[in-house]
């Protein structure tokens, strides 16, 4: 079964990715010339001919591989595991001890070993995800050096520390060969799969959510993102092709050991190739492995041993430079450049913009109750950030929430969208008379209820249509169809004319835009904005508030944290009151202005008694 | 009985080793917030160089520790001053990549200039059993367990005693508050790199009459007082210095009741462990997640 799972990953993405027009794609300027310079791993070694270039290339393909692979969990989703031999040695492994015992071929063998190594991913991956940078790679460096020791405690199976020889059989059926082509034949493929797997996920759903994962957890969770799940995948997609990777690098060195099988100093290096290329790019470990392999190679050949630790030196001398130089690596500073180079060459390229699909409908009665609290507690240490809060939305209005500063006006909103689970007292969402209660902040997102951050959440690194589009993907898994959307709301929020640039490069007006806009991507029942209108000017002011209104009439549902208050007077059907946690008043917003203990509470008991109320 | 009173000696012995790598490890964390993945390779330096003032000049490895200390402290300084200092407001990966790096790069040089040799240095002073209550220490350990009480004892003095320990710890509670009250942030985090290095100066010249010295040396050492660290709540040196002695019995006995050769896995599974269930170190001194 889990084989199944395994294959099902490794290979699913590119086929349900590549629906549109799949071989109009290779007219692409960028897809031809990529193809012709991947070519060019095999046509060189042809030509040559000399079997230590042809070794040279073979490791060129199994390193990029392994890098690729490495990318997407490293790149990708920001983990950076510093111990992912562990899954080529598993591989190794796993089809060398099949063929030793079951006498099975290597080419199923692989596959048993890829989907073990999926299995081992997600046991690793998941309890070790919630630990941060540094942690994280120490963890996957722990994993390591247990698997590593066990291998070598447990000799009987393995051959310990002596090392275990694979069967030469001659043949494609085994996998061993005296001619050394049929070997890059094979390691050329795994590339081009992996390749292929790498460029599919940057391309799909899976690519932009692990970019929102990586960039914030907190926006990613409130556009309906589950972080874990999205990690999950990527650790197992990698895993499977480091795995089929380490299995065939073990057919073609015939000797496993697991002081190789499972190196840290390979894991490094794999790590530093991505780096170098770029990381978090489709072709930068494939550059960086290119560049890096063939001078440590060649070094190894010209001065054989005693450039003992020639190569390694530098390895982790470029690696120092590379951080402290192009932190981006390669494709990450010049890609853009070279991009544009090669888009000047001629192809199709142009797609038409899809039309945006219908609006969700949604239905409902208006007046019906959508979402209740009942006495929301949250403690934090000694204090009440709110108490014993008891309120209900009904569908159709606009309800405006306002109170003093730390009155507590967020935290209800971070019980409301899932983000804190509160001390005591409980809360539902209301649909045709059932209440649910999702249970995490991403659930919540799902259920229907989209929020903003007070403290602006963008991502910073992708662009302003990229930003939204995280969260049309909520309802639109396919990339066109959510672009489409995403364009469609960029214009309903006023930023169809920035729609090109990166989020971290907009004032805080716009940011708070972007904000909104993100949210309504993901086209909510019920819509919470923790103050939108602050930053704004007084004409954007005007515009958020009709922009609100627009959104009302839609069919959505609003509640609104503002202290811009001539704004929120003038939006809100119902205005609650919040100070020190507690309700002080609510009702609607001329009768709530005039209530004693709400001008106490923003303007202190002085003044209400000077004021004679 | 008898064997396990000798066994958790052993471990004690052996935990004040890992104390002094570890405190080291720690004070370069708890400061400058900087993994240093190159702390192990400070260590092999310090031994090789230890090594040498052995063979070429003489000199027994205990009077050693001075100059290896000041070396240490200078290269951690280096290191703060030109690698990580750039790489203070770089993406955390940047900063792992960096340090890493630095170790890779250290490892093979060690190889190409010292190849893939032991080497050890005599010095019988340090491998005299020691009877103690009808059990036995080797005098090397004894000094190793003495100094490492001794540099827990001195560093808390000098960080609470001291302008300038004072002025460590703002920086490492608040770095921007620190700045604002006029603290030299950039030099501190130097000096706090510098000492964390010099820990592991101290640890190299005590070890060497006990263990030979190779390029991969460090990794031994520094995977387990990356444990340490996290067993003792990331930050804290007490913590760190409780850790060590944890780890260093949980090597002994597991060592003996387990096997040998599994001893690591043992202790990497608790690694494992803490990190995932409770990352704020066994004794709630600080935060691993945060």
């Amino acid at each position: 079964m889990s084989h199944h799972t395994a294959s099902q990953t490794a290979t699913a993405a590119p086929v349900a990715i590549a629906r549109p027009s799949r071989l109009s794609a290779l007219t692409h300027p960028r897809v031809y010339v990529a193809l012709i310079l991947l070519s060019l791993l095999l046509i060189i070694p042809a030509m040559s001919g000399s079997p230590f270039v042809i070794h040279v290339f073979v490791t060129i393909c199994v390193f990029a591989g392994l890098s690729t692979a490495w990318n997407i969990v490293g790149g990708y989703a920001g983990q950076l595991s510093l111990g992912h031999m562990v899954f080529y040695g598993i591989g190794a492994y796993t089809t060398a001890l099949l063929i030793q015992h079951f006498g099975l071929t290597p080419w199923i063998g692989m596959w048993a070993g890829a989907a073990l190594s999926a299995v081992v991913a997600v046991c690793i991956g998941f309890p070790c995800f919630r630990l941060r940078g540094p942690f994280f790679a120490l963890a996957t460096i722990a994993f390591l050096e247990v698997i590593r020791l066990l291998a070598i405690h447990f000799h009987g199976v393995t051959g310990g520390s002596a090392g275990l020889i694979v069967p030469l059989k001659l043949g494609w059926t085994w996998m061993i060969f005296q001619d050394k082509f049929n070997y890059l034949i094979i390691a050329f493929g795994l590339l081009l799969l992996t390749l292929i797997v790498s460029w599919a996920i940057r391309n799909a759903r899976l690519g932009y959510y692990l970019t929102a994962v990586r960039e914030r957890e907190d926006a990613a969770s409130a556009a309906g993102i589950s972080p874990t799940e999205v990690k999950l995948k990527a650790v197992v997609v990698s895993a499977a092709l480091t795995s089929l990777i380490g299995s065939f690098h073990a057919m073609y060195t015939t000797f496993l050991e697991p002081a190789t099988m499972f190196s840290l100093a390979t894991s490094i290096e794999i790590a530093m190739f991505s780096l170098i290329g770029g990381l978090g790019t489709v072709l930068g470990p494939l550059l960086g492995t290119v560049l890096v392999v063939p001078i440590a190679e060649a070094a190894r050949g010209w001065l054989g041993a005693s450039a003992n630790g020639l190569h390694g030196f530098v390895y982790g001398t470029v690696l120092v430079l590379i951080t402290l130089t192009l932190p981006g690596g390669l494709v990450g500073t010049f890609g853009a450049t070279v991009g544009r180079w090669v888009d000047r060459l001629p192809g199709g390229r142009s797609r038409p913009e899809p039309e945006a699909p219908a609006l969700r409908q949604i239905t409902g009665a208006a007046g019906e109750t959508m979402l209740l609290t009942r006495n929301l507690t949250m403690r934090f240490g000694g204090l009440l950030a709110t108490d014993n809060v008891s309120m209900l939305l009904k569908r159709g209005e606009i309800l405006g929430i306002i109170g003093p500063n730390g009155a507590g006006k967020t935290t209800l909103f971070n019980q409301i969208s899932g983000f804190l689970k509160p001390s005591s007292g409980s809360l539902a969402i209301v649909s045709g008379g059932q209440e649910t209660t999702p249970s995490s902040a991403d659930a919540f997102a799902r259920a229907g209820i989209g929020r903003t951050f007070q403290i602006v959440q963008p991502f910073g690194k992708l662009t302003v249509i990229e930003n939204i589009m995280i969260g049309a993907f909520m309802r639109h898994p396919d990339v066109a169809s959510a672009r489409a959307v995403a364009l469609r709301v960029s214009t309903l929020v006023g930023l169809h004319q920035l729609c090109e640039v990166e989020a971290r490069n907009l004032p805080i007006g716009d940011l708070k835009r972007l904000e909104v806009a993100r949210t309504l991507a993901t086209e909510p029942d019920i819509l919470l904005l923790d103050e939108v209108m602050a930053g704004q000017s007084q004409a954007d002011t005007q515009k958020m508030v009709e922009l609100i209104r627009a959104v009302r009439d839609s069919g959505v549902t609003v509640i609104a944290i503002e202290h811009n208050m001539q704004a929120i007077m003038s939006l809100s059907d119902r205005i609650i009151v919040i100070d020190s946690g507690k309700v002080i008043a609510e009702g609607d917003p001329q009768a709530v202005v005039r209530d004693r203990r709400v001008i106490e509470a923003y303007l202190g008991e002085d003044f209400a008694n000077a004021q004679g109320l | 009985m008898d064997v396990l009173v000798q066994l958790l000696l052993n471990g004690i012995m052996l935990g004040s080793m890992y104390a002094i790598i570890a405190v080291g490890l720690t004070l370069i964390f708890g400061i400058v917030r900087v993994v240093n993945f190159a702390h192990g390779e400070f260590l092999m330096i310090g031994m090789y160089a230890t090594y040498l003032l052995a063979t070429k000049l003489g000199w027994h490895p205990y009077v050693s520790a001075v100059p290896v200390v000041l070396l240490l402290f200078c290269i951690g300084a280096l290191v703060q001053r030109f690698i990580i200092q750039k790489l203070l407001n770089a993406d955390e990966h940047i900063q792992i990549f960096a340090t890493v790096g630095l170790s890779t790069a250290l490892v093979n040089l060690a190889l190409m200039i010292f190849g893939a040799d032991l080497y050890s240095v005599s010095a019988p002073s340090a491998r005299q059993s020691v009877p103690l209550g009808g059990y036995t220490v080797l005098s090397g350990q004894l000094v190793i367990l003495a100094c490492a009480l001794a540099l827990v004892a001195g560093l808390h003095l000098f960080m609470q005693r001291t302008p300038l320990g004072r002025a460590i710890r703002a920086t490492a509670q608040n770095r921007n508050a620190a700045l604002l009250m006029g603290v030299r942030v950039d030099r501190i985090y130097i000096i706090s790199f510098g000492l964390g290095a010099a820990c592991v100066g101290l640890a190299s010249a005590l070890v060497t009459p006990l263990f030979p010295v190779t390029p991969t040396i460090g990794s031994y050492f520094v995977l387990t007082a990356f444990v340490v660290v996290v067993l003792g709540g990331m930050r804290s040196m007490y913590g760190a210095f409780l850790g060590a002695m944890i780890i260093g019995i949980v090597d002994s006995l597991s060592g003996y009741y387990i096997a040998p050769d599994l001893k690591e896995v043992v202790y990497f599974a608790i690694f494992i462990l803490i990190l995932i269930f409770k990352p704020t170190g066994l004794f709630g001194f600080g935060r691993g997640t945060e």
